[in-house]
């Protein structure tokens, strides 16, 4: 808590927007002259790897640049700034932020992400705040995307953005029902998914693959009924770990190895 | 954002962020006002619904059963979120949004009482 | 000595006397001849290891937590090292060292992941798979393979096998070697580890190597059958799929199996198991470790018999009409007969008889509720002596120097058992610590096929006079030993003169204590139980052996699970009202007028004491098939009907009154030690049966006797297959 006080707190005086060189701008023109110069190079490396998608290293750089320049320009709310699978811009941010950056975002006119795509919640229940709310944003102007990620817990409400975006009413009210994140000044909280009379938020990760109460239909009292939820058979459980499992250590070491390799890529952390 | 609540949790506070109330009183409040809003409801859901064998009397049971369940609740965005919940719930309830089995669903009348003791839980197969 | 390693073949064991190389590095530590040299310090990946001398650069490698892939290298047998897969860099050697051959030098530099290491294993894997055919999707063994999982690890991911045309793999045929093990040849990649298993741990030598190089086959030489009790064994240390379960070939993938650790009650060693379920049934049992038992053994018997707990199965409760048929009925409706059937009944003229695989905690239920309805006629169908200090003492019935004594004795004699039969593991422990510590084994009885070399001193009772008089010849191989052990066979004790039989070697055992001058903690006399209840109830209190019953014939007979026969409808009264509780329909409900379901072993919680006196306890695997329900809980409703209601409702009151009655019930892992061998010996004297005549044999005599002994077994399709298999080879 502390060292994420200190993160908002760094407030580095006005913010220059008027700063052009790190805007979409000049990738946007960039991004097709360098695809067509960089096809031909990368056809020798993509027979080698045929299923690994090519990145292209400009709109990388691009993206971390652009990255890199809303932290700059909203240092009391972004936390960090990643560049996901090669080419994909992620700004995660303090939860008080999200009217802040979002609006930032539609308006500033290096970004212009005025296309809302999406809201949608992420369930992390080791984490002490265990959910993650991400929005996708698109710029038309730009043909760029962004994505916008904050964290709040069961408690804690996260302000509604259907200010500024019409379409988030109805992602946040699905948001609300799957896991129970209240969006405050929402104009129109409530359900969307689930069953009225339905209880519990299903999208949750300690919500039963079965749930809590099951549906029937019953003759003697002629109405839909619902009751608890009863097993008839086993759930099919694997066991993957071997029964003489000789060689831990080595398939730790590979794994980590295979999980450490995309992480090498693409961090554009803000200090 | 400018309304925190502080938090007392193990020996440390916390400043978290308010859903509605500020304070217990306000929180209670609340809850008051909810049950008061059912409570006046019940009758109607009762004659709109249709519901065989229920009488405004037994709604009013089952409404202060359902508030008592969480009277145990002292955090108040807890309360709060209980609160909001019951709203979201009683105005499902009074726009006709339901149907009858939503509401007979809290009477639990087609659940079967779990054997508590040991002959009748050994017939049963526990 | 200790320097020497033992290598394969393994031709007898006076070549080899060294354990230390076979067991695993821990062991070899504290074994007493290299304890005064000084240990040998190498490096492994530049971390040092100080061991010592004679211990294999394999074993020193995992001293320091560095595992070494291996096919051929086994804890439990001799060196091989064909395989080749475990090979490291050793510096300044010119070629890469196999591991689990090598013995350490000092300031050996290993590596054990360098770059000339890796490719080495990559190039053997190569060559094994070169001529491992690919049929893994149909391959029983996929999954629990150690071929493929280190193939995955240590493998090339990349083939350079170009036979497109499938000229080169090499092909072989498949042997028959009986109804439990499945061979698929071709799969084989010569790891020589059944080879070992049959000749070292096993002791029946019928699996051997035939030619050289890409010819070279395992098999069985001639086609036969392969005869061990141990047998499944060599599915369990097989690394590839050439050695799968006949019985469970193609039934379930290992990653879909649920296990649950349980417990073995096919005899009364209480081998500790785990059980393999799918979709409500148990599709396969394995051992699992435990070192003071079945190390990491199971006899077939354990192993394959589970077939038999889907079938004969008492699935609903059944009274007997009119037209005496039994017809299933609902719970109610068996429990108000037997109330009908006790009422007016005096508490006297009941009696209850408990079979072999009933647990604590229905022994203690059963015993309470007939006790409340003021009987005491409570026994076990084993006959144990009840002459002398008979049951009162624990030490006369325990097998008290517990089967990893065995390890440390100098001399066996068995008295009147067939522990290749009755109890496999305790016998391969016998064959173990002949092979490797220079055992002496007597045995009086039939001259049988024990897998080791034996005195045999005779079958006659008159051995047994001298032995305990003290003029007998192997007295004097006795009294040259501080570390003698006894072994009486439950079996034997069954006779008319069991008392007396025990009263000699009670009289032997303590003159040797007494004589040798042997450590106190050392224990001489052991009696080998046959069932896995026996130990159990006879702490309980219940009477050993079913004269009770005889001599007072009840009105009202409970069985609890005994299907024996030692109590038949001839020598109960005509209108003796007899009710059956167990798991199958086999004899005891044949002869019962109500029937209760009860659950098998691998589907109820229950505590088995075995016959060393360790109290363990099985898992729930599978729920009871149809109504049936577990035994304690059937037992406590049933007091319920009969107004009788006993004060506990769920299994931990039920375990807090077994600890109330024997705390060692319920201290589950431990051995509880009996003391009492002065006192019991004295009380043997007041013996006034005399010693019979007829020879002492035991009643497993062959193979065949050894697969069905029990209502699970005889009611199990793969031990029928065994033993028509058996005698079919018999015949030949």
């Amino acid at each position: 808590m502390a060292a994420l006080r200190r993160l908002i707190g760094f407030v580095p005086g006005m913010v220059q927007c008027a700063r052009q060189g790190a805007g979409l701008h000049r990738a946007a023109i960039a991004v097709p002259l360098m695809n067509g110069l960089l096809s031909r190079n990368l056809t020798t490396s993509a027979e080698n790897k045929p299923t690994v998608r090519p990145v292209n290293p400009l709109v990388q750089k691009t993206l971390r640049d652009f990255g890199n320049y809303i932290g700059e320009c909203l240092p009391k709310f972004v936390q960090k700034v990643q560049v996901t699978t090669g080419d994909e811009l992620e700004v995660l941010i303090h939860p008080d932020g999200v009217l802040p950056v979002l609006t930032f975002l539609r308006d500033h006119t290096n970004a212009q992400f005025t296309n809302f795509i999406d809201v949608c919640g992420v369930d992390m229940p080791t984490r002490e705040c265990r959910f993650e709310v991400v929005y996708n944003l698109l710029s038309l102007r730009y043909n760029s995307r962004i994505r916008v990620k904050t964290y709040t817990d069961e408690l804690t409400p996260i302000d509604s953005c259907s200010d500024i975006y019409k379409g988030a009413i109805w992602f946040e009210r699905e948001i609300w029902d799957m896991y129970g994140v209240f969006f405050s000044n929402h104009p129109d909280l409530r359900r969307i998914l689930t069953d009225y009379g339905f209880e519990g938020h299903p999208f949750r990760k300690d919500f039963p693959l079965t749930g809590y109460i099951e549906m029937r239909y019953d003759d003697e009292v002629k109405r839909v009924v619902a009751e608890p939820v009863e097993f008839t058979q086993e759930f099919r459980k694997f066991e993957y770990s071997t029964p003489w499992e000789m060689f831990p250590a080595y398939n730790q070491k590979a794994q980590e190895a295979a999980e450490a390799a995309p992480e090498e890529k693409g961090e554009g952390e803000k200090k | 954002m400018a309304s925190r609540l502080i938090r007392q949790s193990q020996g440390a506070t916390k400043i978290v962020k308010q859903i509605l109330s500020t304070d217990k009183a306000e929180a209670r409040r609340r809850v008051l006002n909810l049950y008061k809003a059912w409570y006046r409801q019940i009758p109607y859901v009762v004659l709109n619904y249709e519901i065989p064998g229920v009488t405004v009397k037994d709604g009013r049971v089952k409404l202060r059963e359902m508030f008592m369940k969480n009277k145990h609740v002292t955090d108040l965005r807890a309360i709060d979120f209980l609160v909001i919940r019951g709203q979201m719930e009683l105005v499902e309830t009074v726009n006709i949004w339901k149907q009858k089995n939503h509401i007979m669903t809290w009477f639990k009348d087609t659940w079967n009482p779990k054997p508590a003791d040991f002959l009748s839980k050994f017939y049963e197969g526990n | 000595m200790a320097t020497l390693l033992k290598i394969w073949p393994l031709m007898g064991r006076r070549i080899l006397g060294n354990p230390a190389a076979c067991l695993a590095c821990k062991s070899a530590r504290t074994a007493s001849g290299s304890s005064d040299q000084p240990e040998v310090e190498l490096f492994v990946n530049d971390i040092p290891v100080s061991v010592p001398p004679g211990t294999t650069v394999l074993q020193a490698c995992a001293e320091v937590g560095v595992q070494i892939p291996r096919f051929c290298y086994h804890d439990r047998l001799s060196i091989a090292g064909n395989c080749r897969m475990c090979l490291v860099e050793v510096e300044k050697s010119a070629k890469p060292v196999a591991s689990c051959a090598m013995p350490v030098m000092k300031g050996m530099r290993v590596k054990t992941d360098s770059e000339i290491a890796r490719k080495a294993r990559e190039g053997v894997m190569e060559f094994l798979l070169m001529n491992h055919p690919l049929d893994c999707p149909i391959c029983d063994q996929g999954g629990e393979c150690d071929l493929q999982d280190q193939s995955m690890v240590f493998g090339s991911d990349r083939s350079r096998f170009v036979d497109m045309d499938h000229e080169g793999k090499r092909a072989v045929e498949d042997k028959d070697i009986g109804p439990l093990v499945k061979t698929i040849m071709t799969r084989c990649i010569q790891c020589t580890r059944c080879v070992r298993f049959a000749n070292e741990i096993a002791g029946v030598e019928e699996i051997g190597t035939t030619g050289r190089g890409s010819d070279m086959q395992i098999g069985t030489y001639v086609e036969k059958l392969f005869g061990s009790e141990l047998s499944g064994n060599i599915i369990d240390i097989c690394p590839v799929g050439a050695l799968t379960s006949k019985p469970y070939a193609f039934t379930a993938r290992p990653w879909e199996n649920r296990k649950t650790e349980s417990i073995d009650v096919m005899d009364a060693l209480g081998s500790n198991i785990i059980v393999a379920t799918r979709e409500g049934s148990v599709i396969r049992i394995l051992p699992r470790l435990h070192e003071d038992i079945n190390e990491e053994w199971l006899s077939d018997r354990s192993r394959f018999a589970y077939d038999g707990l889907k079938r004969q199965r008492l699935v609903s409760p059944m009274v007997k009409d009119a037209s005496g048929t039994l017809v299933s009925c609902e719970w109610e409706d068996a429990f108000f007969t037997i109330l009908d059937r006790l009422t007016g009944v005096t508490g006297s003229e009941i009696a209850a008889i408990a079979g072999g695989h009933a647990d604590a905690e229905s022994l203690i239920v059963l015993k309470d509720l007939l006790n409340r309805l003021g009987s005491e006629a409570l026994c076990t169908e084993e006959i144990f002596p009840m002459d002398a200090a008979g049951t009162d003492l624990r030490s006369n019935y325990l097998l008290n120097t517990q089967i990893s004594g065995i390890e440390e004795a100098e001399v066996v004699l068995l008295v009147g058992t067939n522990p290749r039969y009755e109890a496999p593991l305790l016998n391969a422990r016998i064959r173990k610590s002949w092979l490797h510590n220079d055992l002496t084994v007597g045995v009086i009885g039939p001259q049988l096929d024990l897998t080791y070399e034996y005195d045999h001193l005779g079958d006659s009772t008159k051995v047994l006079q001298e032995l305990a008089a003290g003029t007998h010849p192997f007295n004097k191989v006795l009294s040259s030993t501080k570390r003698a052990m006894i072994i009486v066979g439950s079996a034997v004790l069954q006779r008319a003169d069991g008392g007396a039989i025990h009263a000699a070697m009670s009289t032997l055992a303590q003159n040797h204590r007494v004589k040798s001058g042997c450590d106190e903690s050392w224990r001489v006399l052991n009696v080998l139980q046959r069932v896995a209840s026996q130990v159990a109830a006879l702490d309980l209190g219940y009477k050993a052996g079913v004269q009770v019953v005889r001599d007072n014939p009840p009105k009202v007979l409970y069985l609890l699970g005994a299907d024996e026969q030692t109590v038949t409808k001839a020598d109960l009264p005509s209108d003796c009202f007899v009710v059956y509780q167990g798991c199958h329909g086999d004899a005891g409900a044949s002869m019962a007028d109500v029937v209760l379901p009860g659950a098998a072993y691998t589907e109820k919680v229950g505590t088995y004491v075995n016959t060393e006196g360790r109290a363990q306890q099985t898992q729930v695997a599978v729920t009871p098939p149809g109504m049936a329900r577990e035994d304690w809980k059937i037992i406590r409703a049933l007091s319920e009907i009969v107004g009788q209601t006993l004060p506990y409702d769920n299994l931990n009151e039920v375990r807090r009154r077994l600890a109330q009655m024997s705390p060692n019930l319920t201290r589950y892992g431990d051995v509880e030690e009996a003391n009492y061998f002065k006192q019991a010996e004295e009380l043997a004297k007041s013996v006034k049966s005399s010693l019979a005549s007829d020879a002492l044999t035991p009643p497993q005599l062959s193979l065949k006797d050894f697969y069905m002994v029990d209502s699970i077994s005889r009611a199990s399709q793969t031990m029928a297959h065994c033993v028509a298999a058996v005698t079919k080879a018999e015949a030949k």
